[in-house]
Formats: structure tokens, C-alpha cells, sequence
């Protein structure tokens, strides 16, 4: 089997090796974990067609085509999984999948930014390390062309909303949750009641930070909306609306150890000093934002690692090591905490590499078991995967991409890829600022489903998609089945749309029409299973 | 997220104060016997704040009490303003609860409020009421959706509303009461064609449910069920078949129209409906505008009230009509009356409730309560008791965490209540 490790030199293979301090590799580790959990109940491996569509919906964000489909089924060779794979990997579109779904996780459907899908897409494609990642997210660099996109998962939230005051209590949440696991929401007010360790000063820590943001307009030098930052020459003040103490905190990060702060007079205070003819905002020596960006993302801090491991875990495997994923504390402990206190160390000694970590997943037997083994998570896909899914097997991709500007009064130039993906995201997408740990079905997404011209239309025959080429098959079953649900059909089935097709023998493209609408409305077809 | 944490929240944890009473409560029978129960509920809300002067507490001649006079009702000694001919003759049906204090001054906070029950901050949203509502009733035997909302402008699914029970408690928005998005049939599909194909899917699914844990399958199922169900009554959004005779009785406005879908969402069996009239926000010539104004919502509201009696649903609905506030009784310069939480009225009738009774009265001037006030939680009390769910022994589930119906330091109006 494949490892990163491999194609280094052979003196770095000796390194890695001793430093993980482990004999055998870490996908056999978690299997032997998870194994060891499960007390003995078997573990199904899922069949070739199951792993098939689930890796491709997980790597690739779609499903294959039924030629691709029916050339992986009917390759012989017994490394073919770890081969898919890897070629899924090495495929740019597994960046782009990646920063999908990482948007959504971390944004929370707060709205689109191309900047920031851009920054996000061009991270996974470099490999960039998690903590890089986050290093750029806490404290961007907004002069940087490469990085300013990053600056948006501050930026979004600061923004005001009607005639509320700047979120800065919900950006210092969303920091603890986001990077951290951990929910500190309750503490802003007072110690947590139903979690003994978070406390108070674990939530004014962060805020003394990002209570000192301004959020500034794009202009000349800086490209997109930035943040500015104050000085900070005190401890920041809080009281308990329980038992009205007071105490004081420096910037910290949750659980560590406070930021000194230095000590610096008024006119020191400034590297740039502000200035309201020139319009300059200012920027102070000490940037508690820096400090912040450089401790948080660090193998210092534990739940750094757990975090991110639980959250991959959470993305592949459908279900966290911790749920909810922002609520690590000791009470919720892990369902395996072996296995996550494992994952967070071979994170941390291949340096938070997120696609290393990945791939090891991926060539789990736990990764690769059978959706029929009790216990066994089902997924429902994402408004995005749902989309290309659709969209692949439909055969409608190509002509949407190509679109760009819809006419309704021309059959196949009705729709163009953004309306789909409004659509599709409309429907079927959970409300903003809900943390998407599972699409929930709605009656809005079954009336979608069951009644849009969207689906609809899609599922007209039309040159090169789905239903027309169907229709000029006498045996139809394979092609169809390959297509939507990326395996073949039972005999059972076969007959079933063979006696489909002969009861609506009058209009066979409407028939195959219908039939292909049931198997894209199944829950088959829209959970990962 | 709200910052307003007050000193005392939280002292007493509300699964410590129930103690180990909380098994009980969960248990499914009761649960059980509590949906079987047809109850419904009707909701008007006056967008902007209803001037209670010029509607259910006239004050005709004194210092803040405008140009219009007040008219007897059907209930010896209650008065209400001269707008209101119709509703003052169904007094007998109502109970008007004139001593509401809340507090909140403002729409974008107030509207909020008032309709989650403003209860103590817990760090999450609270649901509305008809969240609530659904949630803890269900949708009942129509198996439509439980809390649906008729309103002008734009229609879509609220998720928001329903706080922290999740987005499948949110209300259907029913803009210009026309019906959601995509749901009549598509007009290139025949209806055999539709359930032909639908069929097979149920088909499919029931294969794919046969090998694997059942919970996603049928999660997928009641969606599909649901739609179906309100496909099959897609009727309630056609206007266009209601009677002549019922829409001069109800009024040829968009309220007399709202009410009258609302009649219909009621009679098919929805749980929660909730009518929504906009542009009561009178800081300007106050009454020019509820002199157009009232006597619409008078026409519409009473003669939903006669229909619902005739057909006998009013022995089963509950219905409320209230504001975010009241109205100032001082007149401002521009002729209009301001935001007024201090002293304003509620109206209610239907299940539960005890008709024909005054609750409370506001000084001479208006400006005050005189007799006990009642903040918006006292009311979620009372409307919960009057649909039989006692709020001390029933709880809202927040991922595990206990969570009180209606503001827990609270009390239902007892006189209001039947």
C-alpha cells in the first residue's frame, strides 16, 4: 500500500518512522482501535460498487460515470482501491471538494466569497498544513494577495447585521468551535453550568482579542474588507453575572497561558501611528491577533490536534470521535479516545498535513466497510455533492458549464450551472449558521425534488445526457443503474424496469424519464452510504 | 448571540429544580394522548402595534383619548371603540386582557420577543410560538404541516423561527397566502404519471431500508409523505374557488383574503396557523389610519369568529390577536400615537379560554396598569394551559438540556382561563 512516506528519501523514511514510534501504519492502528471497540462485531467490507461511489462522493464531491463506473468493477487488480485513490487525490478537483466542504464547515453558510473559496481551493491543491491554514485565518495578512482571502472567515463576522451590534461574541465563539472544538458561548457571561472546564477567562481570553478588530472597507491598498487592530496596554476587565466577581485576563488562548503584555507608552505604543488627515488607521507594536494566530495552532495546544482529527474523521467517516464537534470537554469524552488521542499524534508528527491524514483514512477497513454492518453511518449528501451528483448522472453538467447565459426561451439553454447551484443549494442546503452535521430532509427539499422544473428538466432527453442515450438502448438497466447509483442492477431489478418500460410503451423516453427520476429521488441516491 | 445576561439567571439549574420528576414527562403515552387531541390554534398578529385605544380599551374623552367614541358589547359594561362594530357584538366569545406590560420598546427586538414568550436568556433562541406549538402538538391527524404562516409579500420556509427545536419546527410561509414553491404538480407531468413514478421510488427506498438501519430511510419518508399530503390539499391556496358571499363578508382586502385562506388552513386540519396584517406602526396621523384599518381587521376577524363557531371549530381552536406593544396614549406632534409596552391589550376566544371576560384595566388616562399587570410570559402560560399542556410538567429537549415551555418565573392568568 501506498504511503506519503515512501517517495521521500530513504533517511527521512527512517525519521518519520521512529518518531511516530510505531510499527505499523496508522491506518492498521485505527483499524485495530476501532476493531478493539467493537468487541468482536464483524465488520463487513463494503463491496467494490459501495466503495466506488463513496470514495468518488467523498474525494471527488460527484459520482462516476457508468464507464468509469464499469472499467474499476471490472478491473482485476487487487490494488485497484488504493490506485483510485490515489488518482482521486492527485485529481484538482479533490482541492476543490475539499474547500467545499471546508466552506461549508467552517462558514456556515454565511454566503459565498470568491476570494475565500480561492485561498481555500489553492490551500488544499499546495498541501498547505492545517496549522498554516489556520495561522492565515486568525490573523491574515491582507496585503498578500495569496493570503487576503483567508481574511474572510474574520471579516464575514464582523459584519453588521441590521441593527445589531458587531458580532465580536459570536467571532470569539466561532474561533474556540471552529479551531479548538470547543463551545464557549455560555461563558461569556459566567463560568459554564453543565461544563466544568470552560470557563469565564477561557472566553475573555479570545474576546479581549477580537473585541480590539475594526472591521475597514476595501480601498486602494487593501483589496477586500480587512481588519484593523487597537492597542491593548491592559488586562481586559469582566465580571460574573452570577456571583458579579470580577477579574481580569490578558489575551490567551482558552486553556493556556496569557500573553504578555508589554509595556509600552502611549507613543511607543504604535509602529504606525494613526493619522485622520491621511486616513490612516494605525497599527500598534503589539498585536495580540499575531499572538493569538501563532499559540493557538500549535502542537502545544492538545485540542489543536483533536479538533482537526475529529472534524477529518467527522467529513469521511460521517460521524465524530466527538459529537458535537465543538464540544470537547470531559464529560462528552471521546466515543474511542484512543483513537482520537492516535489520530491527534500522527497529525501532529506529520505536521497537521491534511491530505496525508486523509489518504490513511481512506485505506481503513473502517473506511471501506459495508453501509449494511449495524452501527454503520449513513450520510446525506451535501447540497453541493447532491448537485453533482445529479448533474453527473443526469448528463446535464457539461451543457450547464457551458451556459453562461441562460435563455428560457431555448430548451437546453434554460438553465445555467450558478441557477442549479442556487437552486440545489436553496433546497437542500440546512439554514445559515447552523453547523452542518447532517442535511436534514425538509418538505421543502421533497418538493423540490418531486415537483421542480429544475429536476425536471434535467431528466428531458436531450443530445448527450442521460435519458436519450438510454433511449436508444433495447436493454437499458445497466447503463441506468451504473449511472445514478454506481452499481448494477439485480435480476430482480432488470425485470423490474423491463415491465416499466412495457407498461409505458408508448413514450419510452418519458418512461426511462420517470424510472430515472425515482432512483435520483431514492434515498439510495442522495445518502453516502 | 445576546449579551443581556442578567445577575440571577441561571441560579437554579432547571433539571435541579425538577428533580427526578423528568422521566415522566417523557413518557410516550402521555405524549401520545396529548397529539390525539385536535386542538388548533389561530394567530393574528397586528405588525406594528394595534393602538389599544382605538380598539379594545377606549378612553373617549379624556386627555389621550382621541376622536372616537365608545360602543357597548354583547357583554354588559365592556366597551369597545366605535371601529369595531362586529367584534363588540361578539364580545361573549372573547376574553380581552387589558393590563399587558412587556418590555420591549422596539420592532426588531419586540416582534422577537412577544413571540417566543421572552423568556430568561439561556444563550440559545427560543421558538415561536407556533414552533412550540408544533412541536408539542404535532401535526395532527392531516398530517399537513403543523405551523404555517399566511402573510402578504414573500412567502419560503422560516427555519428561524423554531430557535433551538430545529429547523423541522419552523413555519411555511404562505406570501399573499399563495401556496410554497414547487408545490403543485409539474405542469408536464400527469398526476398517474407523478404517482406512478412515486410509487416506485417508495419502492426503492423500501429495498434500500431492508439491509440498513431504517432511521434515514424514514426520515426521507415523512418529508415525501408531508409534501404529499399538501399537494393533495393544494386546494387551500385557491382562492380563486371561494365563495362571492364570503368575500364580502370577510372583506376584499389583504386581510379579509388571509383570514379567509387561514378559515381553510383550519378547516383541512393544520395545527398552528398564523395570519400576519402589516402596517400598524402609526407614529403618524394615528387615526386616519386606524379609522381605515380597524374596521378591515373588525370584518375579518369577526366573521372568522362567526364561521368558526358555526362550524364548530371554535370548540377546539384557540385564537389570539395581538401586537408587538400598544400605542402611546399621548398623541405625538405629527398626530400619531409611539411604541407602548407599558399598558396594552390582548384579545383571545375559542378552547380553552373563558369567553365574554374582561382581564385587568389601565388607568383613566390610559398610561398604566391599574390592576395586576401580565408580561408576555404570563400569556405563553396561559395559552399552553388553555391548549392542556401544563408548562410546569412539560419541557422543551435542547440536545439534552431541559428547557422551560414559558418563563419559568411566570404564572398563567387564571381568570382567562376556562
Amino acid at each position: 500500500m501506498h504511503r506519503t512516506w515512501v517517495s521521500c528519501a530513504a533517511s527521512l523514511v527512517f525519521l518519520t518512522a521512529s518518531a511516530a514510534a510505531v510499527e505499523s501504519s496508522l491506518d492498521q492502528n485505527i483499524d485495530a482501535l476501532v476493531f478493539a471497540k467493537a468487541q468482536g462485531h464483524k465488520m463487513t467490507p463494503a463491496d467494490d460498487a459501495e466503495f466506488l461511489r463513496r470514495v468518488w462522493l467523498d474525494f471527488e464531491g460527484g459520482i462516476p460515470t457508468a464507464d468509469e463506473a464499469r472499467a474499476f468493477l471490472a478491473d482485476p487488480a487487487a490494488d485497484k482501491r488504493a490506485k483510485l485513490i490515489d488518482k482521486l487525490i492527485a485529481a484538482p478537483r479533490f482541492a476543490e471538494r475539499m474547500a467545499e466542504a471546508f466552506n461549508v464547515m467552517l462558514m456556515e453558510r454565511r454566503g459565498d466569497n470568491d476570494a475565500w473559496k480561492a485561498w481555500l481551493v489553492d490551500a488544499f491543491r499546495s498541501n498547505k498544513p492545517w496549522d498554516a491554514m489556520v495561522r492565515e485565518m486568525l490573523a491574515p495578512d491582507f496585503l498578500n494577495e495569496k493570503q487576503r482571502g483567508a481574511g474572510y472567515f474574520i471579516t464575514r463576522r464582523l459584519e453588521k447585521v441590521g441593527q445589531q451590534d458587531t458580532d465580536y461574541p459570536g467571532l470569539t465563539r466561532d474561533v474556540g468551535r471552529m479551531f479548538m472544538g470547543i463551545d464557549l458561548q455560555c461563558c461569556q457571561c459566567h463560568r459554564h453550568l453543565s461544563v466544568s472546564e470552560y470557563k469565564q477567562i477561557d472566553f475573555s481570553g479570545l474576546f479581549a482579542v477580537y473585541q480590539n478588530l475594526k472591521l475597514q472597507s476595501a480601498d486602494e491598498k487593501h483589496k477586500t474588507p480587512w481588519v484593523s487592530e487597537g492597542v491593548i496596554n491592559a488586562k481586559y476587565e469582566f465580571a460574573s453575572v452570577l456571583t458579579s466577581k470580577k477579574a481580569q485576563t490578558a489575551p490567551r488562548v482558552p486553556f493556556g497561558e496569557e500573553v504578555m503584555i508589554p509595556a509600552l507608552t502611549a507613543d511607543e505604543a504604535w509602529l504606525v501611528k494613526p493619522d485622520r488627515k491621511t486616513k490612516e488607521v494605525g497599527q500598534p507594536k503589539f498585536s495580540p491577533l499575531h499572538e493569538i494566530a501563532q499559540r493557538l495552532p500549535a502542537p502545544e495546544n492538545p485540542l489543536f490536534a483533536k479538533n482537526i482529527a475529529n472534524r477529518v474523521w467527522f467529513l469521511f467517516m460521517g460521524q465524530g470521535i466527538v459529537e458535537p464537534l465543538d464540544l470537547h470537554h470531559s464529560d462528552n469524552p471521546p466515543a474511542n479516545p484512543a483513537l482520537l488521542d492516535l489520530l491527534a499524534q500522527e497529525l501532529t508528527a506529520h505536521h497537521f498535513d491534511l491530505r496525508w491524514l486523509i489518504r490513511e483514512l481512506a485505506h481503513t477497513q473502517t473506511y471501506q466497510r459495508s453501509s449494511t454492518a449495524a452501527g454503520t453511518h449513513q450520510r446525506h449528501l451535501t447540497a453541493e455533492q447532491q448537485l453533482r451528483a445529479f448533474l453527473g448522472a443526469t448528463g446535464e453538467r457539461e451543457r450547464l458549464e457551458k451556459n453562461t447565459k441562460p435563455d428560457v426561451k431555448v430548451d437546453a439553454a434554460k438553465y445555467s450551472l450558478a441557477d442549479f447551484q442556487k437552486a440545489f443549494a436553496a433546497a437542500l442546503a440546512n439554514p445559515a449558521k447552523e453547523p452542518e452535521l447532517a442535511a436534514n430532509p425538509s418538505l421543502r427539499s421533497a418538493l423540490f425534488l418531486r415537483n421542480s422544473d429544475y429536476v425536471h428538466w434535467a431528466l428531458m432527453p436531450r443530445p448527450g445526457n442521460l435519458i436519450e442515450r438510454l433511449a436508444a438502448q433495447s436493454d437499458p438497466a445497466e447503463d441506468l443503474y451504473l449511472s445514478t447509483l454506481t452499481r448494477l442492477p439485480s435480476t430482480e431489478e432488470k425485470a423490474r424496469l423491463k415491465s416499466w418500460l412495457a407498461a409505458h410503451a408508448s413514450n419510452k423516453a418519458q418512461a426511462l424519464s420517470d424510472f430515472a427520476w425515482a432512483l435520483l429521488s431514492s434515498t439510495e441516491f442522495f445518502v453516502n452510504h | 448571540m445576546n449579551p443581556l445576561c442578567t445577575p440571577g439567571d441561571h441560579h437554579l439549574s432547571r433539571r435541579a429544580f425538577l428533580g427526578g420528576g423528568l422521566s415522566l414527562l417523557a413518557s410516550p403515552v402521555l405524549a401520545e394522548a396529548m397529539r390525539q387531541k385536535d386542538k388548533q390554534v389561530l394567530f393574528v398578529w397586528l405588525d406594528g402595534g394595534l393602538s389599544q385605544l382605538e380598539s379594545w380599551d377606549p378612553k373617549p374623552n379624556t386627555e389621550f383619548g382621541g376622536p372616537f367614541r365608545s360602543i357597548k358589547t354583547s357583554v354588559p359594561g365592556v366597551q369597545f371603540c366605535e371601529l369595531m362594530p362586529k367584534l363588540a357584538k361578539q364580545m361573549h366569545k372573547l376574553c380581552v386582557v387589558r393590563s399587558m406590560c412587556t418590555k420591549d420598546n422596539a420592532h426588531s427586538s419586540g416582534v422577537d420577543r412577544i413571540q417566543r414568550g421572552d423568556p430568561k436568556n439561556r444563550g440559545v433562541p427560543y421558538p415561536h410560538f407556533g414552533a412550540g406549538v408544533a412541536k408539542l402538538l404535532g401535526p395532527g391527524a392531516s398530517g399537513l404541516p403543523p405551523y404555517v404562516w399566511i402573510k402578504p409579500g414573500s412567502g419560503g420556509f422560516r427555519a428561524e423561527d423554531a430557535g433551538f427545536l430545529g429547523p423541522k419546527y419552523g413555519s411555511l410561509a404562505f406570501g399573499d397566502g399563495k401556496p410554497p414553491e414547487n408545490l403543485l404538480r409539474h405542469p408536464d407531468i400527469s398526476a398517474e404519471q407523478d404517482a406512478a413514478r412515486n410509487e416506485l421510488r417508495q419502492m426503492l427506498d423500501q429495498r434500500f431500508a431492508a439491509k440498513r438501519e431504517k432511521r434515514v430511510v424514514e426520515a426521507n419518508a415523512s418529508v415525501f409523505d408531508m409534501a404529499e399530503k399538501l399537494m393533495a390539499r393544494a386546494d387551500i391556496f385557491d382562492t380563486s374557488r371561494l365563495p362571492e358571499r364570503d368575500r364580502d363578508r370577510y372583506g376584499r382586502h389583504d386581510l379579509g383574503l388571509h383570514m379567509l385562506v387561514a378559515r381553510q388552513m383550519l378547516e383541512a386540519g393544520v395545527r398552528f396557523v398564523k395570519v400576519t396584517s402589516y402596517g400598524w406602526d402609526t407614529h403618524g396621523d394615528n387615526f386616519n389610519a386606524h379609522a381605515t384599518m380597524v374596521p378591515k381587521f373588525d370584518q375579518a376577524f369577526s366573521a372568522m369568529l362567526e364561521d368558526l363557531e358555526a362550524s364548530g371549530l371554535l370548540k377546539t381552536t384557540l385564537v389570539i390577536c395581538l401586537s408587538e406593544f400598544g400605542r402611546t396614549p399621548r398623541i405625538n406632534g405629527h398626530v400619531g400615537r409611539d411604541h407602548w409596552p407599558e399598558a396594552w391589550s390582548i384579545a383571545m376566544a375559542g378552547h380553552g379560554v373563558r369567553h365574554g371576560t374582561l382581564v385587568g384595566e389601565t388607568n383613566d388616562k390610559g398610561t398604566a396598569v391599574k390592576s395586576q399587570p401580565y408580561d408576555i410570559g404570563s400569556m405563553f402560560h396561559t395559552w399552553y394551559r388553555a391548549l392542556g399542556i401544563d408548562p410546569l410538567k412539560t419541557e422543551f429537549d435542547n440536545a439534552g438540556q431541559p428547557l422551560p415551555i414559558a418563563h419559568d418565573e411566570m404564572i398563567p392568568i387564571k381568570e382567562a382561563l376556562a
